[in-house]
C-alpha cells in the first residue's frame, strides 16, 4: 500500500528543517555540500532562486535541439524530422551538428550569448515509459524500481537541508493550482496560481478578527494544512511588497501574453522583489504529442514558440542579474526516435534538458551523444547518457550554492558533467 | 471599540482530534453526498444506515423530477455528436461553450440531485476514465458523460470499460482512433492497463502494451460527414489480424474486433483490476490508507459479482468497513469542488439552473483548481492530501465570495441564515452553526474560534452572520469529508 503523504515522513523532515534553522553555528555548514566536486562556493553572495519548469507529457527533444548532423534522424523520421540548416524550415544551426527548431528561435540569443545550455540524451535510467511512474520517480528523485518508500520531493529535501535564505515565511512557490510532488513535504511552500491575486478575502473591517480565527484554528490541525495556512497568511503580506501590477521588465523585454509568459514575468518580479524566495516551480504540460505532432507548423511548433519567447524574455529581463537565478526545464522522458503512423511519436527515453542562469556553461549542447544509429538506440529510443540528477546536483551546488546531495538524491553519486560550474 | 473576548473553553486548543464518538450514519451522509444537509441527515436517521444507503445505490428509485425538469431545459445534454454539431454549426468557440454547459450541468447535479451517491460515483469515474480536450473532444465528452460514465456508474464494470473503450472522446483523446495495423499507437493501450484496469504493479510488460495496441487497431469512430459521426465503428481494413499474446494468453489470428473484446475481458476480470479498483474506492470513500482487510474484502466482492459496481460500493459503504477503518477518526480532505458544493448545500444555498446563470460558480471552481472536466492528463484529478492540502486561500476566498453574494447564481438567502440562528442564544451561535453545517462535527477549537469572532463584532447582524458562516466553512474541521 503506497503512502502518498505520510505524516511520519513529514515529521522526520520537520526535525531536519528545525535543526537547519536553529543551530546558528551549524547552519552555515549545511550550506556547503559534502560532495567532492562542488567548488567555488560563493560565500556571502545572495542565494539565487531555483526556477524549475516541468515540461509534462514528454517533450520531443529531437525536434527541439535537432541532431541535423546525424543522418539516422532523417531515415527514422521521414516526415517529421526538422530539416537541416539551409533547407526550407531548416534548423537554426548551433554548433555544426545540432540545430534549433526554427520555432524555438527565441532561445538562440540566450544560447549564443553563453547564458543557456542544453543537455541532450538526458534523463532517468528507469526503463519505465509510463508518464506517471516516470514523473513520480523523477519528482521523488528516486528510481522507479525497486519501489521506494520516499514520499518527499527532491526539491523539498533540498529546502529541508539548507536554512532559509530570507526570513523563511515563503521559501518556495509552485505557480500552479496544485502542489507538485517534487515539492511534497517542502517547508514554507505554497501553490499560488496567480501571485498578483493573493489577498485575504472579505471586508477589511472584520479582516483582522477573521484572520486571527483562521490562524488559531489551523495551528491546531494536521500537516500539510497547518503549515500551509501559516505560510498563506504570511505570504499574503509578503507578496503585497512585490509590485506585480506595475512591474516593468528590464532591458525592453516583452513577455508573451500567454499563461506561461505570465508565469515567467511573475517569476522575474518575485525574484527582484527580494522576498527570500528560493524556489519557483511551474508545470508546463501538454507535450505528449502522439499524433499530428507538427514540429514545424503544428502543435509542437506553437508550444515551442511560446516556451522560447517566454524564456527569451526572462533571460533579457534578468540580464545583468544572472546571479539571481538558476533555471532548468525538463520532461519526464523524451520521445521515440522513429515517428509513428499518426504523424507523431510515442514515449521514449533520453530527452532534452535546458539550463540557464548562474554558473551555467551556456552556448553548448552538453552530454555524450550516443547517436541515433540502430545499435546505439535503447529499444528504439534515444539512449540516456546523462542522468538528470547529475545536472540537478550541479545546479544545487555550483548554481544555488550548496545542498545535501546525499539526502536529496540518496543512493546516487553524481558524476561531474560541467554544465554548471 | 469592541473588546475581542475569547470564549472560555475547557478543552485546550491543540492538535486536532476528530470526534471519538462513533456515528456511522453521520459518516455515511458526509461521504455519500456532496455535502451534509440537516434534511438529508434526518431522512437517513429515519430510514436507518442500510436502507438509506441502499436507496442511494439504486438511483432510479429516487425521485429527482425537479432537477430532471431543469436539465430538460438544457437540450444539449441529451444530444448525439451529429445533433450537437448541427446545433452549433458555424459558431466560433462552440467547443468552449459546450464545455461550459457541461460543467454547469455537472455542478447543478452535484449540488441539487437527490441521487447524491450517483453524483459521487460520477465524480469517481470521471476521474478514473478521464478525458480532456477542446475541439471535437468537447462535443464527444457530452456523449461520454452520458453514455459511459452516468449510464454505467453503478452497473457492470466490463460494460463500463467497453463503453469507455468505444467512447469517441476516449478514442480521440488517447489516439486509438488513428491507431492502425501499419503503425499502432500505444497511448490508449498503455493507459487502459496502467490507469483504467491493472495498474503498473500488476507486472504487465512493454510487450503487453504493444500487443494490446495491436488488438485495438481498427477501433475507431465515424468521421465528420457520417450520420453517426463520433460513434464507435470497427474498421477491419486497419486492424492487425495477426496472432498476438497478451498477459500470456494467445489470441489467434483473424480475430477482428474480438481481439479487443478479449483484451477487455482479460483486463476487466483480472485480480489486479479488482484489487486496484477496490483500493481506489476505499480511498475515495473511506480514508487515505484503508486497511488491507477492507480492500481485500471489497476486491473479493468485486470478483465474486463479476464486477458489479453497486455491490462493490455497498461493501465499501458498510458498517463493517467503517469499523475496520475507524472511519469516524479519519481525516480525508474534501477536494475543492466538493468543498464548494458542500458549502452551498450545507449553508442552504440556492442555485441558478441555467448554464449562463451558473457561469460564476464554474469559474469559481476553476479558480480553486478543480473545475469539472479540466484535468488534462488521463489519470484524472489527484485524490491525495499532498496535492490539495496546501491550497487553502482559494477555499477561504470561495467561502467569503459565496456568503457575500459575489457569485451570481449561487447565493445563500437570508432565510437560510435566519433558520440557522433564530432562537439560538448568543453564546451558542457557533455550535448551532456546527450542527447545521456538519451535524456537530466541527472541533471544539474551531467552534470556539467562530464564537470568538462573533463575540468580537459590535453586533450580530446579517453581515456578521454571513461572515461567521463563511469563517466556519473556511476552518480546518469543515474541510474533511
Amino acid at each position: 500500500m503506497k503512502k502518498d503523504h505520510s505524516c511520519e515522513e513529514y515529521e522526520h523532515l520537520s526535525r531536519r528543517g528545525f535543526l537547519g534553522a536553529s543551530a546558528a553555528a551549524g547552519a552555515a555548514s549545511l550550506l556547503f555540500p559534502r560532495t567532492v566536486f562542488a567548488q567555488g562556493t560563493r560565500r556571502g553572495l545572495q542565494r539565487p532562486c531555483l526556477v524549475g519548469i516541468f515540461l509534462r507529457g514528454a517533450m520531443d527533444g529531437l525536434s527541439v535541439v535537432v541532431p541535423h548532423g546525424d543522418a539516422n534522424l532523417y531515415s527514422l523520421r521521414p516526415s517529421l524530422a526538422v530539416p537541416a540548416p539551409g533547407a526550407a524550415n531548416g534548423a537554426l544551426d548551433l554548433d555544426g551538428y545540432f540545430g534549433l527548431n526554427p520555432n524555438a528561435s527565441g532561445l538562440l540569443t540566450p544560447f549564443q550569448s553563453g547564458g543557456l545550455a542544453f543537455v541532450h540524451a538526458c534523463g532517468s535510467p528507469d526503463p519505465t515509459r509510463s508518464h506517471f511512474d516516470a514523473m513520480r520517480s523523477m519528482e521523488l528523485g528516486q528510481p522507479d524500481q525497486p519501489a521506494t518508500t520516499v514520499t518527499s520531493g527532491w526539491l523539498a529535501r533540498h529546502l529541508q537541508a539548507v536554512s532559509p535564505a530570507g526570513n523563511g515565511s515563503l521559501r518556495a512557490v509552485a505557480l500552479d493550482q496544485l502542489l507538485p510532488r517534487v515539492l511534497a513535504a517542502a517547508p514554507a511552500t505554497l501553490p499560488i496560481r496567480d501571485p498578483a491575486d493573493f489577498a485575504f478575502p472579505g471586508d477589511p473591517t472584520s479582516a483582522a478578527a477573521r484572520r486571527t480565527a483562521i490562524a488559531n484554528a489551523y495551528a491546531g490541525t494536521i500537516p500539510p494544512l497547518a503549515p500551509a495556512a501559516a505560510a498563506s497568511l504570511d505570504s499574503i503580506d509578503l507578496l503585497e511588497t512585490a509590485n506585480f501590477e506595475g512591474y516593468v521588465p528590464a532591458n525592453g523585454a516583452v513577455y508573451p501574453a500567454s499563461p506561461f509568459g505570465t508565469v515567467m514575468r511573475n517569476t522575474a518580479a518575485m525574484i527582484k522583489a527580494d522576498i527570500g524566495l528560493e524556489v519557483v516551480h511551474h508545470d508546463y504540460g501538454g507535450w505528449d504529442h502522439h499524433d499530428d505532432q507538427g514540429p514545424l507548423d503544428g502543435k509542437l511548433a506553437e508550444m515551442l514558440t511560446d516556451l522560447s519567447a517566454a524564456l527569451e524574455a526572462f533571460h533579457l529581463d534578468m540580464q545583468g542579474m544572472e546571479d539571481r537565478y538558476v533555471l532548468y526545464a525538463k520532461s519526464e522522458f523524451g520521445r521515440r526516435a522513429a515517428e509513428n503512423g499518426s504523424g507523431g511519436t510515442d514515449h521514449g527515453s533520453g530527452g532534452l534538458m535546458m539550463v540557464m542562469g548562474r554558473g551555467v556553461q551556456g552556448g553548448q549542447v552538453h552530454g555524450p551523444w550516443p547517436t541515433l544509429a540502430p545499435t546505439a538506440l535503447d529499444e528504439g529510443d534515444l539512449r540516456v547518457e546523462t542522468d538528470y540528477r547529475d545536472v540537478l546536483a550541479e545546479i544545487l551546488t555550483a548554481g544555488v550554492g550548496g545542498s545535501d546531495l546525499g539526502f536529496v538524491f540518496e543512493g546516487h553519486v553524481p558524476t561531474p558533467i560541467g554544465v554548471v560550474l | 471599540m469592541p473588546q475581542i473576548t475569547r470564549a472560555a473553553t475547557s478543552v485546550p486548543i491543540g492538535p486536532e482530534r476528530p470526534p471519538l464518538l462513533r456515528d456511522d450514519l453521520l459518516a455515511l451522509v458526509h461521504r455519500a453526498t456532496f455535502g451534509y444537509t440537516a434534511e438529508e441527515h434526518s431522512r437517513a436517521e429515519a430510514m436507518g444506515f442500510e436502507t438509506w444507503r441502499d436507496e442511494q445505490l439504486d438511483p432510479a428509485s429516487i425521485d429527482d423530477s425537479q432537477l430532471d425538469a431543469q436539465l430538460a431545459a438544457i437540450p444539449y445534454l441529451g444530444m448525439s455528436v451529429a445533433e450537437l454539431s448541427a446545433a452549433f454549426t458555424g459558431q466560433n468557440g462552440a467547443d468552449g461553450e459546450i464545455r461550459r454547459i457541461l460543467q454547469a450541468a455537472r455542478l447543478l447535479r452535484a449540488a441539487t440531485s437527490r441521487r447524491q451517491l450517483l453524483e459521487r460515483m460520477v465524480e469517481f469515474w470521471t476521474d478514473h476514465f478521464n478525458v480532456y480536450g477542446d475541439g471535437p473532444i468537447s462535443f464527444l465528452k457530452v456523449v461520454d458523460d452520458r453514455e459511459v460514465v452516468r449510464r454505467h456508474a453503478f452497473g457492470d464494470f466490463r460494460e463500463l470499460l467497453s463503453a469507455s473503450a468505444k467512447s469517441g472522446a476516449m478514442l480521440i483523446y488517447l489516439d486509438n482512433a488513428t491507431s492502425v495495423a501499419a503503425a499502432p499507437n500505444d497511448n490508449y493501450s498503455r493507459e487502459l492497463m496502467e490507469l483504467h484496469t491493472l495498474g503498473t504493479d500488476a507486472g504487465y510488460t512493454e510487450q503487453d502494451v504493444q500487443e494490446v495496441a495491436r488488438c485495438l487497431t481498427g477501433w475507431t469512430i465515424h468521421p465528420p460527414g457520417h450520420p453517426n459521426v463520433g460513434e464507435f465503428v470497427f474498421n477491419p481494413s486497419t486492424h492487425d489480424n495477426g496472432a498476438k499474446v497478451v498477459l500470456g494468453q494467445s489470441i489467434p489470428a483473424g480475430g477482428g474486433q474480438q481481439d479487443g473484446e478479449t483484451v477487455l475481458d482479460l483486463l476487466a476480470f483480472h485480480p489486479s483490476t479488482a484489487r486496484r479498483l477496490a483500493e481506489k474506492l476505499c480511498v475515495f470513500f473511506l480514508c487515505y490508507e484503508p486497511p488491507t482487510a477492507t480492500v481485500d474484502r471489497v476486491a473479493a466482492v468485486f470478483t465474486a459479482t463479476s464486477g458489479d459496481i453497486a455491490e462493490t460500493v455497498r461493501a465499501v459503504l458498510s458498517r463493517r468497513s467503517f469499523e475496520e477503518s475507524q472511519v469516524w477518526q479519519q481525516l480525508k480532505l474534501r477536494r475543492p469542488m466538493h468543498m464548494a458544493i458542500g458549502a452551498i448545500r450545507s449553508a442552504g444555498g440556492t442555485l441558478a439552473s441555467t448554464p449562463q446563470g451558473l457561469a460564476d460558480l464554474v469559474a469559481a471552481t476553476k479558480a480553486m483548481g478543480h473545475a469539472p472536466f479540466d484535468w488534462p492528463a488521463p489519470n484524472g484529478y489527484p485524490d491525495a492530501l499532498g496535492a490539495w492540502g496546501a491550497n487553502l486561500l482559494p477555499r477561504w476566498s470561495f467561502a467569503t465570495a459565496l456568503l457575500d453574494g459575489a457569485l451570481a447564481g449561487a447565493t445563500i438567502p437570508n432565510a437560510s441564515l435566519i433558520s440557522i440562528f433564530t432562537g439560538v442564544a448568543p453564546s451558542r451561535r457557533a455550535s448551532a452553526l456546527s450542527r447545521h453545517l456538519t451535524g456537530g462535527r466541527m472541533t471544539l477549537g474551531d467552534v470556539a474560534e467562530v464564537q470568538s469572532f462573533i463575540d468580537s463584532q459590535a453586533a450580530f447582524n446579517g453581515d456578521v452572520a454571513r461572515e461567521a458562516v463563511a469563517l466556519a466553512l473556511s476552518l480546518p474541521s469543515t474541510q474533511w469529508i
